[in-house]
């Protein structure tokens, strides 16, 4: 076990002056073995410290900084990434409402929509008028088909009037009773029914 | 209190555009150099003059109950729902328009549609579904609503036929007296 040396005075060490000497390399190597790499960490903080605070915590702030991932390095389906797809606002916009207060964009939309309405508007006329055009041509049509129906009812009457005056004629019979039957006929139309007699109810007196 | 944001006033103009012909002069500047504008504050809408609505800015939102004239009201799902309060500024500039009987009158204050036997006149042309401005026979406006036939189709409609649901009625200044304003 080498003897350990304490020394009063540091200064007073190395007093011999000569660099080299052999004192000089007494007191140098004077038993106390001491590791290299410390006292280079000293001077070095040393160091350190003397060019100012600042540095360390830069050095902290290196050490604790760690690489961060963005969702796109770690390029994740979109579907599994945490905000969904649609919620995910753009960057850049100006957060919050944008109001509408000048006269200019207060003007341009209101013309947008005013222009947009009387679109609208005037489709919904054309629209009306042509189904009113159609309408109007189809309850022509209708008319016009009641109108032939009564003109062939009223042909075959006039045949079957026709008709019975001939027979009339050859069997003889009276031109009044024909012609109360014809009347009959057409006030019955097609589905002639029997004309009954009417029933009279009478009471005995008593 | 605040201004409209731009789908508030697309909106707004919207309704209002069902109603009138000539939203321009809406907005017009006046004489005086002032001009009209929108402002929301609990959800209504407000149309008021723009040296009224700077003085309001020094009245806390929930001190203010109302200026100017309220249009209507914002509902939660951002539909603009009209008010008769604003039917003043309706009936100035209404595109169509209906004159009802005396008879027919009260009726439609009390909440009820307007029937063919009610009405007086009708302005022309008027196609189904489109906003009309209900008005006594001395042209005094009681409500507004929306059409249920073209004039055409609804000079074909019998007596009892519905030609325009009310949307709004004079009456609603009693029956919603509570809710009209606040709430």
């Amino acid at each position: 076990m080498a003897p350990t040396k304490t020394i009063k005075n540091k200064h007073a060490a190395n007093r011999s002056g000569v660099k080299n000497s052999k004192a000089a390399e007494k007191s140098r190597n004077d038993g106390v073995i001491k590791s290299k790499g410390k006292p280079k960490g000293k001077a070095h903080t040393l160091v350190t410290a003397n060019k100012g605070r600042p540095n360390i915590q830069e050095l902290i702030a290196r050490k604790l900084k760690k690489k961060t991932y963005s969702e796109k390095d770690l390029a994740i389906p979109e579907l599994n990434t945490v905000t969904p797809v649609g919620v995910t606002k753009p960057k850049g916009k100006k957060k919050g409402k944008v109001f509408v207060d000048d006269k200019e964009s207060m003007a341009t939309i209101l013309a947008i929509v005013q222009a947009e309405k009387e679109g609208q508007i005037e489709s919904k006329m054309i629209k009306a008028r042509q189904m009113e055009e159609i309408r109007e041509a189809r309850r022509a049509e209708a008319e016009k088909k009641e109108a032939e129906r009564k003109a062939r009812l009223e042909e075959t009457k006039e045949s079957l009037r026709k008709k019975r005056k001939r027979s009339g004629k050859s069997h003889g019979g009276n031109d009044d009773d024909d012609s109360r039957d014809v009347k009959e006929l057409a006030s019955a139309g097609t589905k002639a029914v029997k004309s009954k007699k009417k029933k009279s109810v009478s009471f005995a007196a008593e | 209190m605040r201004p409209l944001t731009e789908t508030e006033q697309k909106t707004v103009f919207e309704k209002l555009a069902n109603y009138c012909t000539d939203l321009k002069s809406l907005i017009a500047p006046l004489d005086d150099g002032d001009r009209y504008v929108f402002r929301l504050n609990h959800s209504r809408v407000y149309y008021v003059r723009l040296s009224v609505a700077n003085l309001a800015t020094s009245v806390s939102r929930d001190a203010l109950l109302s200026l100017g004239t309220c249009l209507g009201k914002m509902t939660k799902t951002g539909k603009f729902r009209l008010h008769i309060t604003a039917l003043p500024i309706l009936s100035e500039h209404a595109r169509h328009k209906i004159w009802v009987k005396d008879n027919g009158a009260q009726p439609f204050l009390y909440g009820s549609n307007v029937v063919k036997a009610h009405v007086g006149r009708w302005s022309e042309d008027c196609p189904e579904h489109s906003g009309v401005v209900v008005y006594s026979m001395a042209d005094i406006p009681l409500g507004f609503g929306v059409t249920a036939r073209s004039t055409t189709e609804a000079r074909r409609l019998d007596p009892t036929g519905i030609v325009c649901f009310r949307q709004s009625d004079c009456g609603e200044y009693l029956r919603d007296e509570d809710t009209l304003f606040a709430g």
